[in-house]
């Protein structure tokens, strides 16, 4: 079976290798010159950056992603980061970091609630394991069973950190799905080598299997003959294949066929389309001398007005920056209508920083926005329309076909998992 | 150089930039250090890169 994949990203590359693993012949066309998308390094000063994800696998070595990687066996290693923590104000009734603080394990998450509240969640937790809530965003329901505004204020950084996301654009079920990934999977780890280590691994694997990846090659058209995709189009050369997979998200994947899917039986799936709402953020790569964070766990940051978590991911590998130096990484949401205004957001994520290190050295490397056609996620978080397209034969992989529950990478890697069971059995 | 509206600020231009004449905060901005060597233009996801012919 020849198989054509579109876009050497993350998703993409799961794809071909899982594909060439399986015997299927496989061709990647990646329009940049450079593989792995938003999940790969990038060198900036000695330090590896990276194009969008934060070195870090969500589920860490026993997670969607780790398992794939070791079913196709891609040679990764990836080490559990320290457990998280959240930073509080010194006193409860402080609004912000500026009169100090303290930082709590987040399994102590339930810490600044009364007593009552507390044991509310202790019931809530063995109750929602076999009667989860559903119909309405995490937000909404936190309120329903809370009036402490903690826990909005804790589930917004989550959400933030992990989705992009606002607790009230999370779906309550999405939320619980997660929550289930955390107990079986455990908390999130590192790649020796960062991002690149996985995109490497994975090439390799394809490689080895007989499968070929062309960079600087765009697909200009999907080729579709009778509902079935038949190839594609790279410049002036056509290219035949019984199977395309797109990594670009259903929209864009639409755009290459848009011809095709202009007859009436397709109206639905355009319509749906048009639903579809990227979601937007903010990194920012710091650079110190000493320790910011001090471990390898993720600092969420929920009394700051936009930065949800920060990590330091050289306490896992220190090769990820120059010898002696660190490299931590914030990350905030982006409000949909503050895309407009991202010098805004930026400024107050750098005052954020000021204020979660205070009197501490650091430099700023380099602030990365994603929003639109380069976004954190092609599809928010629990809003992705699976795998399968109308068109026969096409299928859509990455961050805009992610599996439920999956957060950010780990996602991707269960919605390649559940096309590839569409397609390989 | 000139950048379009397509931007959308991920600094990926800026580290394949050897002059060093890109500064990037929410879009990326080229400075009087760009030799328009046009390498940039390749590294760019969102085709916001123009070079002049």
């Amino acid at each position: 079976m020849k198989t054509i994949v579109i876009g050497a990203g993350l998703g993409g590359l799961l794809s071909a290798a899982r594909l060439s693993q399986a015997g299927y012949q496989v061709e990647v066309f990646e329009r940049l010159p450079l593989t792995g998308g938003r999940f790969t390094n990038i060198n900036f000063r000695g330090f590896q950056l990276s194009t969008g994800a934060l070195h870090m696998l969500p589920h860490g070595p026993a997670g969607p992603l780790a398992q794939f990687l070791k079913e196709v066996k891609a040679d990764v290693i990836i080490v559990r980061a320290d457990r998280p923590t959240i930073r509080l104000p010194l006193k409860k009734h402080h609004p912000d970091y500026r009169h100090g603080f303290k930082d709590i394990a987040f399994s102590e998450f339930t810490k600044p609630l009364s007593h009552k509240d507390r044991l509310k969640i202790a019931l809530l937790v063995v109750s929602t394991r076999k009667n989860r809530p559903t119909g309405s965003s995490l937000q909404t329901w936190i309120r329903t069973q809370f009036k402490d505004e903690w826990l909005v204020k804790f589930a917004d950084s989550f959400c933030g950190w992990s989705l992009s996301l606002k607790s009230d654009k999370v779906r309550v079920e999405e939320i619980f799905e997660i929550i289930e990934s955390m107990y079986r999977f455990g908390g999130p780890g590192v790649p020796i080598g960062g991002c690149k280590a996985v995109i490497d691994a994975l090439e390799a694997v394809i490689f080895a299997n007989g499968g070929r990846i062309h960079t600087r090659a765009e697909v200009s058209q999907i080729l579709v003959e009778n509902g079935r995709a038949t190839g594609v189009v790279v410049g002036n050369e056509t290219y035949r294949a019984d199977l395309v997979i797109s990594n670009l998200g259903h929209a864009a994947t639409a755009c290459l066929c848009s011809e095709a899917l202009k007859e009436k039986i397709y109206a639905d799936y355009i319509r749906m389309l048009k639903t579809l709402q990227p979601s937007a953020g903010i990194k920012i790569c710091l650079a110190a001398d000493e320790p910011l964070i001090g471990y390898s766990g993720v600092l969420l940051t929920p009394y700051a007005k936009r930065v949800n978590g920060i990590n330091e991911v050289t306490h896992v590998d220190p090769k990820l920056a120059p010898p002696g130096k660190h490299l931590t990484m914030s990350h905030q949401y982006v409000a949909p209508e503050n895309v407009k205004s991202l010098e805004n957001e930026i400024d107050s994520g750098l005052n954020d920083l000021k204020e979660i290190f205070p009197g501490r050295k650091y430099e700023v490397l380099l602030i990365q926005s994603y929003h639109d056609n380069w976004p954190v996620n092609r599809a928010a978080s629990g809003t992705d329309p699976g795998n399968e397209t109308p068109i026969s034969n096409l299928y859509v992989v990455g961050d805009g076909a992610k599996g439920k529950g999956g957060i950010e990478v780990e996602g991707v890697a269960l919605g390649v998992a559940a096309a590839m069971k569409k397609i390989i059995g | 150089m000139k950048i379009n509206d397509n931007c959308v600020g991920c600094g990926q231009c800026t580290s394949f930039c050897k002059q060093e004449a890109i500064e990037v905060k929410g879009k990326a901005k080229i400075t009087a250090a760009c030799v328009e060597c046009g390498i940039c233009s390749f590294y760019c996801p969102v085709k916001a890169i123009e070079v002049p012919m």
